[in-house]
């Protein structure tokens, strides 16, 4: 009798599991947009014979169920913190670093020498071309070591920037590891996001005069003003945990000199700054209005300098930095260029000449620096 | 449909459940048998003929073997079913594997078939096969409700994974089969067991595996390769085990008796007990129906171990269509062969720890063959196993026993028979805080263990799409 109670008890209790979860999940209408997968979520495949037949109907149909099934949301953070217990040190890419740093992973192997050489020659022939500067960026990984889980593999730039000075010459070279190490105690990444922080991008700066021989320092990095206390980034999204979020700062304007600022050759603004972005979770996005082919920044510094900037996204903090340095600043992200880029360099070229700096971080380098000449 | 999905923990799991429950006795069969149907069905549209076939096919010969029982035509009506069997497992399993061997040995190029394998296919015609020789060897009844025998080639819960049941296995279930309270709490518990062993431990410590075989090997330290190779044997253990425990659990929900097929294989103090815990229901098939018809051990040493040879040669092509399945099958018939001879002895003279190390470090090295598909990569693997690495340990594997050490104690603790122990101690109480602790326990573990599978299921499909990634 004794037994008959206790097998009783136990099947309500895991038939209550399921039968509630799957009532539930049936009663719930569907969602087509993931607020925290940033994504559209599948929607019911529709129904026709041959789809069944060739098994594309029912992997559909399970790929929908499972992205709307009842508190989604939910039942990953259940499984987060499960991995947390087990004293993860790493989820979906992200190490979990110490002072509640997510910091991005890239292994040792997963980028070859072939790669890497392919890389090195299109940017050497770049700068041969238009002697241009380089800076590469460290990401997170190289330089907050000592925020690192113990023994955590990372891919070691240092090896590569070393490559890149001797490819093309240090005279080319500008040496951001340095500086960034030597700070690397302050807030010079996000914890929640890949980019480095405006603080980050004045220490690029600071590397950046002290190579180009200009005047340094016209910055009071204790100037730098508040721009959200909100921001949740990238890396946080792909771990999903409770986090406090990071603070945006920047460097306010001169209104004693205005700027002139035009995205892909239509719209125009008065500042580097889109204050929209902080409504979004984009909150970077703020820097030079996200991403654009082409920006053009037309400073009231009549100097007759001239500057290109073939840039990755770690480039839109720091580019508002050297507006008092030109007098046009033209900024070009190749991913969003089809075009032949020398061709299209000589035609916004001065007679009197001008800078080309090349910024990207170390990884987006690898992974995305291609252009054709 | 696997059992680790939404769509049949939350769909089909609970409609077919609650049908099964209200529909009254012989009915019962009915609702399986269409159950089965659609839950093959969803994974494999078009084969589910094939499967319906198979079953047909050895219905017939069941009655044709009934009618001619004791008669020469008898013989020739088995020889027909098997026949018919194995040719259908060798053309979707192993023609590609014969056409590239006869290509590779006569130079010319014979196009592959790269027909997709129906899934399951190896476990039913077991499953059938074992039907007609029985029903031929006087050792099951013939069946003669095609339904019922449906029921039996078909059933969801041992259709993909096993266990092999034997006909006579559940032959008095198929029509008389008693449903209790205790039996389906059991059931459910262990499914509950089951599915937690694939999605908690099996999956996880899959990602392991996946990494360490991933790297170059040459940028490998030798406790790496280690490392890399017991999270395999984890990662297959769980998995299969786990599949086997629902499989049962599943159907002892539905009044059916399954048989065992695993018992803490990683305990085993040699070659030959690992194989009596490892797979049991495959391992019984070939016993029964294969090394004994040969002549087992009953005709002399020599011929005993070739009937073993034999065997283990089947057994590891049972597995897959490839080479190093066949070479996995011939490592532990020569293991076995040398244990039968004089390993066995020397074994038992020592203590017990050293045929556990011994037979841990034989199955690690028969996985290698086992995971890795090409030659080239078992040689590299096997080297750096041996010393051959990059060094012998590095801060990759202090960085791996970081990130999964805690995940692979767990394993380790739930590959020997610890937490059952721990739960008979406990449940021989019959009063007081052990007594409370225990009912308290048995209840709500499967329920937590429920919960996390169903978060580790619905975590598998965590896909963010980083917008603005650059």
């Amino acid at each position: 009798m004794e037994e008959r109670k206790s097998a009783f008890f136990t099947i309500m209790l895991l038939a209550s599991i399921i039968l509630v979860f799957t009532v539930t999940d049936l009663i719930q209408g569907d969602r087509t947009f993931s607020e925290t997968e940033k994504r559209m979520l599948k929607t019911r495949p529709v129904f026709t014979w041959d789809a069944v037949f060739d098994g594309k109907y029912t992997r559909d149909y399970e790929a929908y169920l499972t992205d709307q099934f009842v508190s989604r949301d939910k039942w990953i953070r259940v499984k987060t913190c499960l991995d947390m217990l087990m004293q993860k040190a790493e989820l979906n890419g992200v190490y979990l670093g110490k002072d509640h740093y997510l910091i991005e992973q890239h292994l040792p192997g997963d980028y070859t020498a072939i790669q890497e050489n392919k890389k090195l020659l299109l940017l050497e022939k770049l700068v041969k071309r238009w002697d241009a500067a380089v800076m590469l960026v460290p990401t997170a990984d190289n330089i907050l070591r000592d925020r690192m889980p113990a023994w955590a593999p990372y891919y070691n730039e240092a090896d590569l920037l070393d490559r890149v000075e001797r490819q093309i010459g240090s005279e080319h070279y500008i040496d951001v590891y340095s500086i960034l190490r030597q700070h690397a105690e302050e807030e010079i990444y996000y914890r929640t996001d890949h980019h480095w922080t405006t603080l980050g991008a004045y220490y690029g700066y600071l590397a950046w005069t002290r190579a180009m021989g200009r005047e340094g320092d016209i910055y009071d990095k204790d100037a730098m003003e508040l721009v959200t206390d909100q921001f949740l980034g990238t890396l946080h999204a792909r771990v999903n945990l409770n986090m406090k979020p990071d603070s945006i700062y920047c460097f306010p304007e001169d209104p004693m000199h205005p700027v002139k600022v035009t995205y892909d050759l239509k719209d125009t603004k008065d500042s580097c700054y889109e204050e929209s972005y902080l409504e979004t979770r984009n909150k970077y996005g703020f820097f030079l209005d996200d991403n654009h082919a082409l920006i053009e920044i037309e400073t009231d510094y009549r100097n007759g300098k001239t500057l290109f900037v073939i840039k990755d996204s770690y480039a839109n903090c720091f580019v508002p930095l050297l507006i008092p340095y030109y007098e046009k600043i033209y900024v070009m992200d190749l991913r969003y260029f089809n075009g032949r880029l020398f061709g299209f360099m000589e035609r916004y070229e001065p007679e009197e000449g001008m800078d080309v700096l090349v910024l990207y971080n170390c990884i987006h380098f690898l992974e995305d620096f291609s252009y054709l000449e | 449909m696997v059992f680790s999905s939404v769509v049949f923990l939350f769909r089909f799991l609970p409609l077919f459940f609650l049908l099964y429950y209200v529909i009254p006795g012989r009915a019962k069969n009915g609702i399986l048998f269409l159950g089965s149907l659609f839950f093959y069905a969803w994974g494999e549209p078009v084969y589910v003929l094939l499967m319906l076939f198979s079953t047909v096919v050895d219905y017939i010969h069941g009655r044709l073997l009934e009618r001619h029982r004791g008669s020469a035509a008898a013989k020739r009506v088995l020889l027909s079913s098997v026949l018919i069997n194995l040719a259908v497992l060798c053309f979707f399993k192993y023609a590609d594997f014969l056409i590239e061997a006869v290509n590779g040995a006569a130079d010319i190029s014979i196009p592959l078939l790269n027909l997709p394998l129906p899934i399951g296919i190896s476990f039913y015609t077991f499953q059938t096969m074992s039907y007609t020789i029985d029903v031929y060897r006087g050792e099951a009844k013939v069946q003669k409700n095609l339904l019922d025998f449906g029921v039996y080639v078909t059933m969801f819960p041992q259709l993909i994974a096993g266990p092999i049941v034997k006909y006579r296995d559940v032959e008095t279930g198929l029509h008389h089969r008693k449903l209790s309270l205790e039996g389906i709490s059991n059931g459910m518990k262990r499914f509950c067991i089951g599915l937690a062993k694939k999605v908690l431990l099996a999956n996880n410590i899959g990602e392991l595996w996946v990494f360490v075989s991933g790297m170059e090997f040459r940028e490998m330290s030798t406790m790496t390769a280690w490392v890399g190779i017991l999270a395999f044997a984890f990662q297959i253990y769980f998995d299969f085990s786990g599949y086997s425990d629902m499989a049962i659990g599943l159907g002892e929900m539905l009044g059916f008796h399954f048989p065992e097929n695993f018992r803490y294989p990683y305990i085993s103090a040699s070659v030959t007990e690992f194989w009596r815990r490892w797979h049991i229901s495959l391992g019984s098939w070939f016993r029964e129906y294969v090394y004994i018809p040969l002549g087992g051990n009953r005709k002399g040493r020599l011929k005993q171990l070739l009937n073993i040879l034999v065997v283990w040669t089947l057994t590891g092509i049972w597995h897959g269509a490839g080479w190093n399945f066949l070479l996995w099958g011939m490592w532990f018939a020569v293991l076995l062969v040398l244990e039968k001879l004089f390993l066995g002895k020397v074994l038992s003279w020592l203590p017990g720890v050293v045929g556990i190390l011994y037979t841990m470090i034989a199955v690690l090295l028969g996985w290698v063959l086992f995971a890795l598909d090409t030659p080239g990569r078992i040689l590299g693997y096997l080297m750096v196993l041996a010393g051959m690495g990059s060094s012998l340990a590095d801060a990759q594997v202090l960085y791996l026993g970081r990130q999964y050490g805690v995940l692979l104690l767990f394993a380790l603790a739930a590959s020997t028979p610890l937490f059952k122990r721990a739960a008979e101690e406990l449940g021989r109480r019959r009063t007081g805080a052990a007594a409370a602790l225990y009912h308290f326990g048995e209840k709500v573990i499967p329920a937590v263990l429920l919960l996390l599978s169903i978060a580790g299921i619905v975590d598998a499909s965590y896909n963010p799409f980083l917008y603005f990634r650059f």
